[in-house]
């Protein structure tokens, strides 16, 4: 019954968001809706590391290294789009599952501390690795997909593709909270040494979310390389922050949190081209009185005035 | 070779020293109030403004190093008071803060400075020539200055009311509360003093390199090499880890290159943690 209601909600709001380019087929409005798209597939692979207690900085790079193996996938080896684009989040969740071991090792801060000096690392790859990576000038004219023989190559096929890649992301990261495995995670988060004396393998499932979460930031960060069809290393410097601010502004407490956040967030800054500084301003503002005054996001937010009202009748 | 490998440690340990700086008041802050201060760049940043303003406006370099030190210290100590005292204790919370108050410090010096390099004139010039190793002057300064400010920390923490109350509460807030020290008092002390080291550092390397609104970054990323190696939290462990990372960055840069060396301290640091994972001079988890 609940599946049921659930399963409509979530094919009706689908269904709306399919038709978003029939009623809005401006090319900007259509580039936002992607980006839109793409944050939310990312947001969402990163909130499956704050429910299990975990923040990574090193999603940014993971998005690079998904959209760099991707391209250079379809480039130099010539492989079909379908065969790349798996590629590129194995080529993450691999990463995620060499060096999740050895990063959870100490418990705490450390992680976060080794997933930025990670990235550091990664992004200079990319830039001082000319041959390979075409350095600070990047990769360009990336080939279009070709997916069952039809070429993507209008913003519309890409808004539907990564649409559609952010409802499965979304799915999976339901169906993970809502399984044993959800229970599980949260079981490590509050309470990590009664769950491992229950023979839980605690830091074994840190590893596996931490590689489901890097091969949804890979596969997002193919979408985006073909999309765009040029990569530099500079795109990915101000993702690090904005996909933990989509989280926090959101609510990370559920998926639908980054989903809102979003949604909210990833259009403003094309509302308020113009003043780019200010406008980083006003995020790094608006992180800091969030995490002071809405730690739990619009869904705490929205959970808490839901809870007064029905305590009221 | 002889030459080249004096020639290499000296380098090392003049990088290093500043390194340490950084690092320094990187892990008080986090052993004290158990934040971590994705910010600290940014207060070097602020140091490096510090003393091309000052300057600017006709003050010594000197004078502009300590005064400019001072006011991102006390900067550090507003900061502590309105925003990080929230989320003590909460290392999530008050690392989204700080990245928060990174991404706004970095925002206003763009907007104030704008994103170009401005350059600090050097106090001193020339090259110190001792036969085998030869140091430019400016960084020799810089050398001295940093193991000056160090040797003023040790004792500070040693010997003074203060230093002993902020080790007390870095070991156990709760019992130096009973002893009478007052935790929010040290934790503004501790978050202001730590900030103000890292504006000396800023200020220190401002006649050597370039100011830009970014230039924070690089140092904050050293510190955390720093700490993860040292051990998070460990005062002689960001010293021996900041040394020790300056002397193996410029041993691998040397001789093969940078981004090699970049690797390759990357490879030493995983190492560290598979080998040790408290850190060189962690305390045993």
């Amino acid at each position: 019954m609940r599946l049921g209601r659930f399963a409509l909600v979530f094919a009706a709001v689908m269904a709306v968001l399919v038709a978003v380019p029939f009623y809005f087929p401006q090319r900007y409005i259509i580039h936002i809706c992607v980006m839109t798209a793409l944050f939310v597939t990312l947001g969402l692979s990163m909130n499956l590391m704050l429910r299990t207690g975990l923040v990574s900085l090193a999603h940014s790079a993971f998005m690079a290294i998904g959209s760099y193996t991707s391209a250079l996938c379809m480039m130099r080896l010539g492989w079909p789009f379908s065969v790349s684009f798996l590629a590129s989040g194995l080529m993450v969740a691999l990463l995620a599952l060499v060096s999740g071991p050895i990063f959870l090792r100490i418990k705490g801060v450390y992680f976060i501390l080794l997933t930025y000096a990670l990235s550091q690392v990664v992004m200079l790859n990319f830039m001082e690795w000319v041959s390979l990576f075409g350095g600070n000038s990047g990769l360009s004219d990336i080939p279009r997909p070709v997916l069952f023989g039809m070429v993507f190559n209008t913003a519309r096929q890409f808004y539907w593709m990564a649409l559609a890649l952010a409802g499965v992301s979304f799915l999976v990261a339901r169906t993970i909270y809502r399984s044993a495995l959800g229970t599980i995670i949260d079981a490590i988060k509050e309470e990590e040494r009664l769950a491992s004396s229950l023979g839980l393998n605690a830091m074994g499932f840190r590893v596996l979310i931490f590689c489901i979460s890097g091969f949804i930031a890979g596969l997002s960060g193919s979408v985006y390389a073909h999309y765009m069809t040029f990569l530099s290393p500079e795109a990915f410097t101000g993702v690090m922050i904005d996909v933990i601010l989509i989280n926090v502004f959101g609510g990370a407490a559920s998926p639908i949190g980054p989903v809102l956040g979003a949604i909210i967030l990833i259009p403003l800054p094309e509302l308020l081209r113009d003043a780019q500084e200010y406008q980083i301003l006003a995020y790094g503002i608006l992180l800091i009185a969030l995490q002071l005054f809405l730690p739990e996001g619009l869904i705490g937010l929205c959970r808490r005035i839901l809870s007064a009202r029905w305590r009221r009748s | 070779m002889g030459q080249l490998l004096a020639q290499i440690l000296v380098n090392g340990l003049i990088s290093g020293s500043t390194y340490v700086l950084v690092a320094l008041g990187f892990t008080m802050i986090s052993g004290i109030m158990r934040v971590l201060n994705f910010a600290h760049g940014e207060f070097y940043m602020m140091g490096a403004y510090g003393v091309y303003v000052l300057t600017q406006y006709g003050l010594g370099y000197f004078p502009a190093l300590l005064i400019g030190a001072i006011i991102v210290g006390a900067f550090g100590v507003v900061m502590e008071r309105l925003i990080f005292r929230w989320v003590i204790g909460r290392e999530v919370n008050g690392l989204i803060v700080a990245l928060g108050l990174s991404v706004v410090l970095k925002a206003l010096a763009l907007i104030i400075f704008g994103p170009v390099e401005l350059a600090v004139t050097r106090p001193v010039h020339g090259t110190l020539d001792l036969g085998s190793v030869s140091i430019p002057y400016d960084r020799l300064l810089v050398g001295g200055c940093a193991f000056g400010i160090m040797l003023l920390f040790y004792f500070f923490l040693t010997f003074t009311r203060v230093g002993l109350a902020m080790r007390a509460v870095a070991q156990d807030e709760k019992i130096a509360a009973i002893q009478g020290v007052r935790p929010s008092f040290i934790h503004a002390a501790a978050f202001g003093l730590g900030c103000l080291l890292a504006g000396l550092a800023g200020g220190l390397m401002a006649p050597i390199y370039t100011v830009n609104p970014t230039i924070g970054e690089l140092p904050m990323g050293k510190a955390f090499v720093i700490v993860i190696l040292g051990g998070l939290g460990s005062i002689p462990g960001a010293v021996v880890g900041g040394l020790l990372l300056g002397i193996a960055e410029s041993f691998f840069s040397t001789l093969i290159d940078g981004t090699v060396s970049a690797m390759l301290v990357f490879a030493l640091v995983v190492l560290v943690i598979i080998v040790r994972p408290q850190g060189l001079m962690g305390r045993s988890l």
